[in-house]
């Protein structure tokens, strides 16, 4: 029963969505579903901040180490979800102004979006910036290269890099017409639309059938480890 | 009487000069173009109305042969666009659409099943002229299709596809053994595990950061289960840290299970598997700060990637980790196998369950995707065999019914069986 | 003292006296806004609204000096200058920032979540009624309750009984019903999107005629293709050995992917660089006012 009825409702739910695709009355089924999805989703938001002020509760109380930092990020946490749940000094919409509960979450002015803005946005930028440092870091380690494989992926790269700059274009605009090929620039446009989308082709091709045996693994039950024990 | 003469021949230079610059300055004058001396423009011809294939009987496609004054060029055409009315039994002729020039067709989507439409189209030019209006004859009908049959060739391909996958699981379950070649990165996830408990360190697992209505999410899931059940055999700690919570639910069942499995329940610790934050880089940034600070020796990423792949790689090189990728975004690909010990590519993912499982009907399942891959190749060989002797026998004028037969084929091939056509003619 | 820790006390020193001197001084680190009295239409309600003003605003009529806006700046400053710390190594600036950012992003989620999955898609559709009295006044009064809209709310709230000690197995319901969903809407859209129209597009003619002559750059283009689509296929075939002929097609194979994991790692170089640009100009020019001054 526990996981029978699981299994019958994710092969009943899968099979109805794979018929509904080739019939136009059913057609839009599929994006229903996400709708609920994004619906369920927020209604699991509730285990995970449950599990959140537990894991950081429990290390605040038995003062493990590191507690300190716990306690910071259970105060931005709730600061935060007031901030956003309450709307605090967020002012009414323009076209509604008798409604104060009106205005957007994220209206400039508020406590949210202010948390927003000076600190999610900045935090999250400096991360995606910090990649300039870790790619660097990633070719130099692949500049070693020990096999003819990495060798390729370190002078495609390179040739790649190379083709997007100015400096690049300098190098091989010497060369005469009749090898304007050699070029950079249009060695690029040869390495991307020739090589490049051969393989992304086939790496497409094969998450496509893998898709296809995953989804079928689940739906005829031969698959079942998400499911859990009964 | 030369100086008579001179200013003679003078005056006629002038004259001469004079007219001959008003011919030439002729050209530059204000004279109104051939475009902008029309006076009344063409219509549209040869109207008809089709339904729409494959909906729900509320769209028809209206379709007609451009006017003779719409021209490709811009400064040669007259016809600047197409107005598109349309009346039922009960209504007179009112303004739907206006198309540009030089397309010949509207898609109305505002129909109802069963019901008669008609449609006149108005070509409007330059200086606000209009044509007559071209008017169809008959109605059009929109049809309600229960199914949609520009999807049929499809529908089979996918039967076929799904039969070879569900035939040879059949086969393995029966009891004929499959060989299955070797795949380094899954080899190595208990070489992985045993590196971690001789170091007296943890193993980490990251199962992406997207839910579980993506397919590499749940893919990651089944890999977990077989990654813990090693580490239940070990005694070797695993932590999941996730970025959603039903991610969370669904790690914690599959967890469990593997600890079950191993017969080690007494060391499954939910706690080991939390949820960290939704935010991709508020995520990355908690599980780099876990790296750096708990160290793990191994680290296992698998699932859907965006950016925060290279931080996790590189956060993972940084404190010497075996690391073990494993994702079907192609974007992220370069970077896992840049800076991973071993990466599983795209398709390899998906295998990865059914590898370490090593269960009959899951090894049963790979054989039908390769199965797949032959299916998909030999689509591409008879295609672009077709396409190149269509070309050859066009170039060489191999005769009209060997050229026709050739392009007939690949068209075929290419717009019904690969294509949106379907069905259709 | 170690001397790194002196090291690092002295830039510290130095580094906090230079900001403080030309903070004092006005010349950096300041937000200003612009304030507006809102007062709608056929309405008693009224409210100050802030908008950003530039620095060459200041000292205008309704402009003024921000203290929300100016601590935001600070904080943002400071927080960059902390994550980037991360790149020498683990301390407690990162520490505290990376617990404020786990925090407030889940938080953000929460926040979300509620206002655009339960009350904008939920409470909308099953209640639009009461929404439309509170807090969206904007629904049309036609729109009537969707009662479908129960299916998820059963799903959401079956969701919950995992909190309970022994309800745990009903929450396996909704996730069975979302993996199935997934599994088989994921099956027909891959298979025809990045299983049939990647055959499509890959179906070339190997000899191509352009012109009336022989095209070779295009023949070869698409020989080469169909070479490498074929040849990285076969690599990834799982239920064969790589010996034989099938060895050097699956090497092929490889090389071909190496060549396209090259390409996209060099073309996301600049990429990356021009993201660490945007936070420098952030530091230099929205904080420390050495650069692009508005």
């Amino acid at each position: 029963m526990k996981r029978t009825v699981p299994l019958i409702i994710c092969s009943l739910t899968g099979f109805i969505l794979i018929i509904s695709w080739f019939l136009p009355a059913a057609e839009s089924w599929g994006e229903k579903v996400t709708h609920w999805f994004d619906i369920v989703a927020a209604f699991a938001f509730v285990l995970g901040g449950a599990n959140l002020l537990k894991i950081h509760l429990q290390k605040i109380s038995n003062r493990r180490i590191g507690w300190g930092y716990s306690a910071v990020t259970l105060t931005a946490f709730l600061v935060t979800l007031l901030a956003g749940l309450f709307k605090i000094n967020v002012n009414p919409s323009m076209n509604y102004p008798a409604y104060s509960w009106s205005g957007n979450y994220l209206d400039e002015g508020g406590l949210l979006w202010w948390i927003y803005e000076y600190l999610f946005v900045p935090l999250s930028a400096t991360l995606f910036a910090m990649l300039a440092f870790y790619i660097t870091s990633a070719a130099f380690r692949a500049f070693r290269a020990k096999n003819i494989e990495a060798s390729i992926l370190l002078f495609t790269a390179f040739l790649i890099l190379l083709g997007r700059t100015y400096a690049g274009s300098l190098i091989t605009s010497g060369l005469p017409d009749s090898l304007a090929f050699l070029r950079f620039e249009n060695l690029t446009i040869i390495i991307m639309s020739v090589f490049n989308l051969a393989g992304s082709r086939a790496i497409t091709i094969g998450i496509a059938l893998g898709v296809v045996t995953t989804s079928l693994k689940l739906l005829l039950a031969v698959d079942r480890s998400y499911l859990g024990s009964d | 009487m030369v100086q008579h003469s001179i200013i003679k021949s003078c005056c006629k230079s002038v004259v001469v000069i004079a007219t001959l610059l008003l011919l030439i300055t002729e050209g530059y004058s204000a004279e109104p173009s051939p475009v902008e001396k029309k006076t009344s423009i063409q219509p549209a011809k040869n109207i008809t109305i089709k339904d729409y294939p494959g909906d729900l009987g509320t769209s028809l496609i209206i379709e007609w042969e451009l006017s003779e004054d719409d021209q490709n060029d811009p400064k040669k055409s007259f016809v600047i666009a197409y107005e598109v009315y349309r009346k039922t039994e009960k209504t007179e002729y009112k303004f739907l659409s206006q198309v540009t020039y030089q397309k010949n067709f509207y898609r109305d989507q505002e129909c109802e099943p069963d019901k008669k439409y008609w449609y006149q189209v108005i070509a409007i030019g330059k200086n606000n002229l209009q044509s007559i209006p071209l008017e169809s004859l008959n109605p059009g009908i929109p049809i309600l299709q229960w199914f949609d049959s520009r999807r049929g060739w499809i529908g089979i391909l996918m039967l076929f596809s799904c039969s070879l996958v569900v035939y040879f699981i059949w086969i393995a379950r029966k009891g004929k053994k499959l060989k299955i070649r070797k795949i380094a990165g899954l080899d190595a996830v208990e070489e992985a595990v045993g590196r971690a408990t001789e170091m007296g360190s943890s193993c980490l697992f990251v199962p992406g950061i997207l839910d579980v209505n993506d397919i590499q999410t749940i893919a990651g899931i089944t890999i977990l289960s077989h990654v813990a059940e090693v580490t239940a055999e070990y005694e070797t700690d695993m932590i999941v840290p996730t970025c959603r919570s039903l991610v969370m639910t669904m790690a914690r069942e599959a967890v469990e299970t593997a600890y079950l499995s191993a017969g080690k329940p007494d060391a499954y610790n939910e706690d080991d598997i939390y949820y960290l934050t939704d935010e991709q880089f508020g995520y990355v940034a908690g599980i780099q700060g876990t790296m750096v600070r708990d160290k793990p020796a191994a680290c296992f990423y698998m699932g859907a990637f965006y950016a925060e792949s290279l931080l996790l790689a590189e956060t993972g090189n940084s404190i010497g980790a075996i690391q073990i990728a494993g994702t079907a975004m192609p974007s992220q690909l370069p970077f896992f196998v840049a800076a991973c010990d071993y990466t599983l590519i795209g398709e390899e993912l998906f295998a990865a369950s059914a590898y370490l499982s090593g269960e009959p009907d899951q090894l049963g399942s790979l054989k039908g995707q390769d199965y797949g891959k032959l299916l998909c190749a030999a689509l591409i060989i008879i295609g672009c065999t077709f396409a190149t002797l269509s070309s050859l026998a066009n170039h060489y004028q191999w005769g009209t019914g060997m050229e026709s037969s050739f392009s007939s084929i690949q068209t075929y091939v290419s717009e019904n069986i690969l294509g949106e056509k379907g069905f259709r003619p | 003292m170690k001397n790194s820790s002196l090291l690092w006390l002295v830039i510290f020193l130095l580094a906090g006296g230079y900001l403080i001197f030309r903070t004092s001084h006005g010349d950096m680190g300041i937000s200003y806004v612009k304030v507006t009295t809102i007062s709608p239409e056929k309405s008693n309600v009224q409210w100050t609204q802030y908008s950003k003003a530039s620095k060459k605003e200041a000292g205008e009529e309704n402009v003024q000096f921000s203290w929300s806006r100016t601590i935001g700046l600070w904080v943002a400053a400071l927080s960059t200058l902390a994550i980037f710390s991360f790149l020498y190594g683990d301390n407690v600036f990162y520490k505290i920032s990376e617990s404020v950012f786990i925090g407030a992003s889940a938080g953000y989620a929460m926040a979300v979540g509620f206002w655009d999955g339960i009350v904008n898609l939920l409470l909308r559709n099953l209640t639009p009624g009461l929404m439309r009295e509170s807090i969206i006044p904007s629904i049309p009064k036609e729109n009537h309750a969707d009662w479908f809209f129960i299916i998820p709310l059963i799903l959401g709230v079956a969701m919950l009984a995992r909190l309970l000690p022994k309800g745990g197995w009903i929450a396996r319901w909704p996730l069975a019903f979302f993996i199935g969903a997934t599994a088989g809407f994921r099956l027909v859209v891959f298979f025809h999107a990045d299983f049939i129209i990647q055959i499509q597009s890959t179906i070339l003619p190997l000899i191509v005629f352009t012109d009336g002559s022989f095209d070779w750059q295009t023949s070869l283009k698409n020989i080469t293709i169909i070479i490498g689509v074929l040849s990285c296929l076969v690599y990834f075939f799982f239920s064969v050995e790589h010996t034989g002929i099938i060895r050097p097609i699956s090497r092929l194979g490889i090389w071909f992917l190496m060549i396209t994991f090259g390409a996209g790692f060099g073309y996301t170089v600049m990429g990356r660089i021009a993201l660490l640009a945007a936070r420098l100009e952030f530091l230099f020019s929205d904080w420390l006012w050495l650069i692009d001054v508005e």
